[in-house]
């Protein structure tokens, strides 16, 4: 099929869509205009939407950047979701863990290690399945994915509980990141914090790690050419697990944001479907440090937008809405896979 | 006796949904596309059953709605993977997200709630039947029960003596010889998907029927342990459904121990809570899915052109 008649079938079936939404708001007694109005008002239109969209956008950025990772080495890690979940609980249970005056200094370090770890022994389990038995990548990380929220149940509602509270005890003060709107007042009550700059700059060192640093050009060849890679003495079965561990360690890293910004402790269903929305912000992205970032922030601004639009449509019409983006995004992205790899 | 059979209904109960599902992934990734989209199916399906259920009052009538919302969510995933060549699992991912917030707008936009349908105008559903025979029999008068079986030889017979079966299984394996053998390699694997669906769908108007009414996002991750019972059941219809049904027994086993924590034995309770063993026993299908495909009992081996 020609690349022009793709195009205007991922469109015509991205319109389809969002005008099926369209007929929906407008059967629910809504007019369209007036909740896309609102929809944009509520996620740009005020410093404090600014900031609530930037928040949205934050652990996308961390599990956009963990799936693109992997697909750098041409693997699709979709355990993302599992990975980010332990993050939460390893950065809830070791920040409350942490002595109660533990200086900021060392406690943030800590607990995001302790996130970082967690996600990436998970991830890098799927990546050793990988490279010790052929285990393919997705399997073993939706099957994972299942574990984890199997055991995460099991330890929010018996082990970790506390008393009648259905989340972990609260983390040391020390461990908590610095909140935007301490900084600027009208970003106040928002739930932005120092984990989007964080996730930013460990976005931009991956893409250095992958384009200078020796085994991220491993990572590289093993996406692009695995024989060649093999031939020419790269250890293939060591990329592939470093390839997964560190994609897991960035979405480990996205339980910062909630436990360590947002919440202070853990709970179950902190960074639900994150996992999921990383992969087509990693698609839509590109791989790129800065797509990433853009992506990020069109669905952060989508999830944003739903809640505003709350008391007239249900926000799951804009879930809708961002489903269609993923799909016309994998359509479109089918070739943009296909060209990065022969670069 | 009573407990006995409260269990049977139990197990059919919980089992059904995931034979059906099985048996759905197992006709759509014989067709070489990996298929996530098996919880869209079952959740599509419940809420296609709700509507027609409250609609016509009839369980048949709910039970072919389901299919057709599952064929249609089928068509949705065929048609992103097979024409537009988006990536299985991501088209995959989408749908899931797709049935999820669909049902959801539906909901509110129908029946002017975010969480449930209003309670469907059958006879008493099976939950509200907790004694012995009647759990059971309410089981039995579910028409997802009776098409079943059909199902399950019917995608054994079709895949491996029909020559659509071939076909399918031709484009599973190598689509380049098919295709230059003159299949539609296309064509197929779009049946194969929506038919798919359909059928898993079948499952998904199972648990409308049982619980009496449609809930938002009642399918509850079924679909991902379906998804395991075609890994370990190596992507054949009747030993997919056989996975299927353990897993199933698994689970009833295990809401049966929810209710009552003396059931757990004595020598299980000194090492771990009752608790932690339901947890247990809820990890189990995912552990051996794991084990299966590290190939650690026989190889589990995927449609070649999965990948």
């Amino acid at each position: 099929m020609k690349p022009r008649t793709r195009a205007l079938e991922v469109v015509l079936a991205a319109s389809a869509v969002l005008l099926t939404l369209n007929l929906v708001v407008w059967v629910a007694g809504e007019s369209p205009r007036r909740v896309l109005a609102l929809a944009i008002t509520g996620s740009v239109g005020s410093a404090y939407g600014i900031a609530q969209t930037l928040a949205k956008a934050t652990p996308l950025v961390w599990t956009g950047a963990a799936v693109a990772f992997a697909l750098r080495a041409r693997l699709f890690n979709i355990g993302a979701e599992g990975q980010c979940m332990v993050g939460v609980l390893a950065a809830g249970v070791v920040g409350a863990w942490l002595p109660a005056g533990a200086p900021w200094a060392l406690a943030v370090p800590v607990a995001l290690a302790a996130a970082a770890l967690a996600g990436g022994a998970l991830g890098g389990l799927a990546g050793w399945l990988r490279a010790r038995f052929g285990t393919h990548e997705v399997i073993s990380t939706l099957m994972l994915n299942g574990l984890v929220a199997v055991a995460t149940t099991w330890l929010y509602s018996g082990p970790l509980r506390v008393g009648a509270q259905v989340h972990t005890r609260p983390i040391a003060a020390g461990a908590q990141l610095p909140q935007a709107g301490a900084l600027i007042a009208a970003f106040r009550g928002s739930a932005l914090n120092a984990s989007l700059p964080l996730a930013l700059a460990a976005a931009f060192a991956a893409h250095w790690y992958l384009s200078n640093a020796r085994g991220g050009v491993a990572i590289r060849a093993l996406g692009s050419a695995p024989r060649a890679a093999e031939a020419l003495g790269v250890n293939t079965r060591g990329a592939t697990i470093r390839a997964m561990a560190v994609s897991g360690a960035l979405a480990g890293l996205a339980g910062s944001h909630y436990v360590l910004g947002v919440k202070g402790y853990a709970e179950q269903g902190l960074g639900a479907g994150v996992g999921f929305t990383g992969i087509a912000v990693a698609l839509l992205g590109v791989g790129t440090p800065w797509g990433i970032a853009l992506a990020a922030l069109l669905f952060g601004a989508m999830a944003q937008g739903g809640l505003a639009v709350n008391a007239l449509v249900p926000s799951d019409a804009l879930t809708v809405a961002q489903a269609a983006v993923i799909l016309a995004v994998a359509a479109l992205g089918a070739s943009s896979l296909a060209t990065r790899e022969a670069a | 006796m009573n407990g006995v059979m409260v269990f049977a209904a139990q197990v059919l109960s919980a089992s059904l949904p995931l034979c059906l599902a099985a048996v759905g992934g197992v006709l759509s990734e014989r067709s070489g596309v990996a298929t996530i989209s098996l919880e869209a199916y079952l959740l599509g399906g419940a809420f296609g059953a709700a509507v027609a259920a409250l609609a016509t009052g009839s369980a048949v009538l709910a039970s072919l709605a389901a299919m057709a919302a599952g064929a249609a969510l089928g068509a949705v995933f065929a048609f992103s993977t097979v024409r537009l060549r988006a990536h299985a699992i991501v088209a995959g991912v989408a749908v899931n997200l797709l049935a999820a917030a669909g049902t959801r707008v539906a909901l509110k936009v129908l029946y002017d709630s975010a969480s449930n349908s209003p309670p469907l105008p059958l006879a008493r559903s099976a939950m509200s039947a907790s004694v012995g025979w009647s759990a059971l029999r309410e089981m039995l008068a579910s028409p997802p029960l009776w098409i079943a079986p059909l199902l399950v030889v019917g995608a054994h017979v079709a895949l491996s003596k029909s020559v659509f079966g071939l076909r399918v299984t031709a484009c599973g394996e190598h689509p380049a010889a098919a295709r230059s053998l003159g299949v539609p390699v296309d064509r197929v694997r779009a049946q194969a998907l929506v038919l798919g669906g359909a059928v898993a769908a079948l499952g998904g108007a199972q648990l409308t029927l049982h619980q009496g009414e449609f809930v938002a996002y009642m399918s509850g991750g079924r679909g991902f342990l379906a998804l395991a019972a075609v890994i370990l059941g190596r992507w054949q219809p009747v030993r997919a459904v056989a996975w299927a049904a353990a897993i199933g027994s698994l689970s009833a086993l295990e809401s049966t121990l929810a209710g009552d924590d003396t059931m757990v034995p004595a020598a299980v309770q000194a090492v771990l809570s009752p608790a932690a063993f339901r947890a247990v026993v809820q990890a189990m299908p995912y552990g051996l899915t794991l084990l299966a495909v590290m190939g650690r009992f026989g190889r589990s081996r995927p449609p070649a052109a999965l990948g």
